[in-house]
């Protein structure tokens, strides 16, 4: 059998799972209507009408991201080499060296203009 | 078990040492000091460039298809296209090293206080020139990948630093920034198209190597129609990266936004580099089957050659008015690419020379043309200008009679080779179109001259920058290639015909 | 006995239908009981290191107090407020809750056993690229975190899912990068292949230094302290779920825990041997058939369990940008340098290399690092002495690059007046 029919047999379980307790949630739960519960929770002072930033994602986050993806790429090189190493052998080292000291020039560009500093 | 694969590092050298040199220059950016960076980028870059060079001559005369596992083809097509590039390449850096043109901070909101502190500062973005790097070795290898694969990372090795360089204007930075998102955007959904379309000839196929598809496609695989999708959105994302009709929104928006000299190199190389992909698919790929695909680009260069020529006429500002004029040429090239024989082929080299030395230059004596605030590109403004600069107006003048394909120049000898080349292979509705069309872009070329010779200037507002010596060489150098392959087109033809060779 | 690779993958291909699906069945069945024995085993645990009692009403030492929490929750209201968007603020539970379960479908929970008259091994499926296959359900499972922080409509939750997928996405890379080194050992990313791979040596003593990585970004990479940044009650509440409540909350709770689980049962394979018995015990499985495996399997993942829980009994929370620095700055430059230490003397090695050349790579090694050390300590003195010396006429206060024009500008616009 293909081996990845179990895993959407596990999937399904968990997803049945997951929409059963929503649902039964609904059901098992009160509904006591009240103007402040459906307010968004900021510390007991008055909700401000939008989360911060009007609800949107911060620009430094997406960096964040891009250099996550950077890196995640990297390691999608990586991981077929590293499968295939004895077979590669001294090539396949040397090419590898060269592919990471070239993400590396990236990733100190990026540590040097100030890119990982968070705040 | 899997084999060591082998490389021909002396063939890939070209593009290897641009790539370390772009490498070098991020590393420069990231420990030297900020203020010598500019000349020892521009020492880096330049130094790459004539290594380069020097690399293609000595290469000149090999081909192998087996540079890089099959991945690569260099072919006497490629040195040639490469050496072109990297020709290009030399003469935008040393337009692009007048530094005025660029903004300080890139990552400062226009207007804002942090803005102004970098400006007053002196600093300067320096990473144009690892950008630039970047982009000409991408270019390098999309003219000679032969997998799909390789050709869609050459595609976005070549335009993601455009898309940077183009949000780089110093002044009127909104409108240089939206030139990036929109070219961005678009781009990127280009890409998406000729993914796309990949995905079609690998399904066909079997094979993301051109060789294979090849064969696949003139063995009558009986699946026609996903042949002829595949090759539609690899078109689409193709075409669009030569900006032909209807794929062309992006282009006046990005020549206008984008800093000029780096409108220069966009216009000039990415035509050279994309040109060169597409006449190798066409030529090599699908050429067995050019009586299905011949009818849809027979009818896209028309509208390209009509729609960019008569738009032209419409423009008042000289950026718009190129890039509506790059359009309408982008048509012409793809009648060679219709010709689908050898003399086209050469043909097409020898235009895309001239054409991006000519508009290198054109760009190049823009950036000279001032007035308080920067570069003036409204033509209203220009009125009069041969009164005050003869020199620059007469070039200019000149540029534009070469746009246009008037006899001596070397435009002309592009247009005429071209369509003789098409004419011989029966393509008479093209030709016909092309040759009216050109007469049509006469018109608006010869308002131009008029407007800068007989017309009244209205305010002397305007000035004509001293230009250094760089732009100085880069300006001079193309203007008098324009006029030598004009007068002496066989010096180039000669070249171009022994290396119009494509092998699979 | 399973000893070669690839037998476990021909096992499990012949697995018919009903067999798989009560497999299924009691993962799923694992993952829940487990994960209400761990809340209450936690909260016993930690109420211990503070000298306190823990929950011990419900039931014999309290025992079932998960049950009964679970319960308890079903029968709140659920509230999703006004500003939320709807479809998604319901959604995301779902994602985390549905992708923390499809993980474990590649561990390897036994050896060979019987399974009602079936030969099979306690493993729902065997992938080639298991290990890859956990490391994106993982990722898939961020959607989430940063969802339910989106949708709430809300400035808290919205700070806390971005921290929180931040900081799962950030630790996943030093995570990803240290398992680098156990597919070269192993030479296969298929989970059952490399527990066969250590039947001599468990990677986590050769492999070491991969091994702290790797259990350094997983408590990252599972938001859990001291990197429980994104919970952080002193500053965002409650974090990505401030704004759910009853079951819904419950389904992320669960998420956690089961996420705690998959990573350290992932760890208890790549590293710790799987399901084989600790060192000297092996003649366990030939004496108590191959289901006695299961119990060294639980005893790894328990004992990782009981370090999650240690740690947050023991340490502080870290700052966000310390946090971040740490995953950023330390453990991925040294993944990458530890993946080419260890690469580099596998191909000496395997080259026939001569004794002198490895030992003098491995000098050199050390030689980098002490130079490297001693340049960073350096710079942390450097740093100490100009916080000492600053003084308002002095601008160039040692401050983050990104907040520094800033406050030389506020600085010398003081000294001007």
């Amino acid at each position: 059998m293909n081996p990845y029919v179990p895993i959407l047999a596990i999937g399904a379980i968990g997803f049945g799972f997951a929409v059963f307790s929503v649902a039964i949630a609904f059901i098992t739960g009160p509904k006591r209507y009240n103007r402040a519960k459906a307010d968004a929770y900021e510390c007991g002072i008055e909700p401000s009408p939008s989360a911060a930033g009007g609800g949107r994602f911060p620009v430094k986050y997406f960096l964040t991201a891009m250099l996550f993806i950077v890196f995640d790429i990297e390691i999608v090189f990586l991981y077929p080499w590293a499968v295939t190493f004895d077979q590669l052998g001294l090539f396949g080292l040397v090419e590898m060296i060269l592919f990471i000291a070239t993400v590396f020039v990236a990733y100190t560009y990026v540590w040097r203009r100030g890119g990982l500093e968070w705040d | 078990m899997l084999t060591t694969p082998s490389f021909e590092y002396l063939l890939l050298s070209p593009m290897l040492i641009i790539l370390a040199a772009a490498v070098i220059g991020v590393l420069a950016e990231a420990f030297l000091d900020r203020n010598h960076l500019p000349v020892i980028q521009l020492f880096i870059s330049v130094g790459a460039i004539l290594l380069a060079l020097i690399q293609i001559y000595r290469i000149k005369s090999s081909s192998s298809t087996s540079a890089a596992i099959g991945s690569v083809v260099i072919d006497k097509a490629t040195i040639y296209l490469q050496g072109t590039i990297l020709i290009i390449g030399l003469l935008a850096l040393l337009l692009i090293s007048d530094q005025e043109q660029f903004v300080a901070q890139a990552s400062a909101i226009p207007g804002s206080r942090e803005e102004q502190e970098s400006t007053s500062k002196g600093s300067i973005q320096t990473e144009i020139y690892p950008l630039l790097s970047f982009a000409l070795a991408g270019m390098m290898l999309f003219t000679c990948a032969s997998d799909l694969i390789t050709l869609f990372v050459a595609l976005e090795v070549f335009s993601l630093p455009l898309y940077l360089l183009a949000g780089l204007s110093r002044r009127r930075r909104l409108l240089s920034q939206e030139a990036a998102l929109k070219y961005f955007l678009l781009g990127a959904y280009s890409s998406a198209f000729f993914l796309f379309g990949a995905a079609f000839l690998y399904g066909i196929s079997g094979s993301v190597y051109l060789v294979d598809i090849s064969s696949a496609v003139s063995g009558g695989y009986g699946n026609d129609v996903f042949v002829l999708i595949g090759l539609i959105f690899i078109s689409v994302g193709l075409l669009f990266k030569i900006s032909a009709v209807p794929f062309h929104a992006w282009t006046p928006d990005v020549y206008q936004g984008a800093p000029t000299s780096v409108t220069a190199f966009m216009a000039a190389a990415t035509k050279v580099a994309a040109f060169g992909a597409i006449l190798r698919i066409f030529y090599v790929v699908f050429s067995p089957i050019a009586n299905q695909w011949r009818p849809i680009i027979s009818v896209i260069a028309i509208i390209t050659m009509v729609f960019g020529s008569a738009v032209a006429i419409a423009q008042r500002d000289v950026k718009r008015m190129l890039a509506y004029s790059s359009i309408a040429h982008a048509g012409f090239i793809l009648t060679a690419v219709l010709a689908l024989n050898k003399s086209g082929l050469s043909a097409a080299l020898f235009y895309l020379t001239t054409y991006g030395l000519s508009t290198l230059a054109a760009f190049g004596i823009i950036t000279l043309i001032r007035d308080a605030t920067g570069e003036v590109t409204d033509l209203n403004k220009w009125a009069g200008l041969g009164k005050k600069s003869p020199l620059i107006a007469g070039s200019f003048a000149f540029l534009l009679l070469s746009f246009a394909g008037i006899p001596l120049t070397s435009g002309f000898i592009g247009k005429f080779a071209i369509f003789s080349a098409a004419y011989e292979t029966g393509n008479i509705a093209v030709v016909v179109f092309g040759v009216l069309s050109s007469a049509l872009a006469a018109f608006f070329y010869i308002r131009v001259i008029l407007l800068m010779f007989v017309a009244q200037s209205q305010n002397d507002s305007i000035s004509i920058a001293i230009p250094s010596v760089k732009s100085r060489i880069a300006i001079g150098a193309t203007t008098a290639a324009t006029v030598i392959l004009g007068l002496f087109p066989s010096l180039l033809l000669n070249i171009t015909q022994s290396f119009s060779i494509f092998i699979k | 006995m399973i000893n070669s690779k690839g037998m476990v993958a021909q096992l499990l291909g012949q697995d018919p239908g009903w067999v798989i699906a009560l497999k299924g069945l009691l993962i799923f069945i694992f993952c829940v009981v487990l994960t209400i024995m761990a809340v209450w085993g936690e909260r016993r645990i930690v109420a211990r290191m503070q000298m306190r009692l823990g929950p011990n009403r419900v039931g014999i030492f309290g025992i079932i107090q998960g049950l009964a929490d679970g319960v308890k929750l079903a029968l709140k209201e659920d509230l999703i407020p006004k500003t939320a968007d709807k479809i998604v603020f319901i959604i995301a539970p779902i994602i985390s809750a549905t992708t923390c379960f499809m993980a474990f479908a590649v561990i390897p929970l036994t050896g060979e056993v019987s399974f009602f008259g079936h030969k099979t091994v306690m493993q729902l499926t065997d992938l080639p690229v298991g290990v890859l296959y956990v490391l994106a359900i993982a990722s898939v499972g961020v959607y989430g975190i940063v969802l339910a922080g989106w949708s709430s409509g809300s400035t808290y939750p919205l700070l806390g899912g971005l921290r929180s997928s931040a900081q799962v996405i950030s630790y996943e890379v030093a995570m990803a990068l240290s398992l680098v080194a156990v597919f070269i050992y192993a030479g296969s990313m298929s989970t059952s292949d490399i527990v066969v791979a250590q039947d001599r040596w468990w990677y986590a003593v050769i492999l070491f230094p991969s091994f702290a990585i790797y259990c350094i970004s997983m408590v990252g990479e599972t938001n859990r302290a001291p990197f429980d940044l994104a919970e952080a009650e002193g500053e965002l509440v409650g974090g990505f779920h401030t704004e759910y409540s009853s079951l819904k909350f419950a389904l992320f709770f669960l998420a956690e825990y089961i996420n705690i689980l998959a990573v350290s049962s992932l760890a208890t394979t790549l590293f710790l041997g799987g399901y084989r018995a600790f060192p000297g015990l092996g003649f366990t499985e030939t004496w108590l058939g191959g289901w006695f495996t299961l119990f060294w399997f639980f005893a790894k993942v328990l004992i990782f369990f009981f370090v999650f829980v240690w740690l947050r009994g023991t340490l502080p929370r870290l700052r966000y940008d310390q946090f971040m620095q740490f995953g950023w700055k330390t453990l991925i430059p040294v993944s990458l340098a530890w993946i080419l230490i260890v690469s580099t003397l596998r191909v000496m090695s395997d080259q026939g290399a001569p004794q002198y050349l490895i030992f003098g790579f491995a000098f050199a090694v050390v030689l980098i690092y002490l130079v490297i050390s001693n340049y960073s300590d350096n710079a942390k003195a450097k740093l100490a002495t100009d916080y000492k010396n600053f003084t308002p006429e002095n601008p160039e206060f040692p401050i983050p690059i990104s907040n520094r024009t800033e406050q030389v500008i506020q600085i010398r616009d003081e000294a001007k007046k």
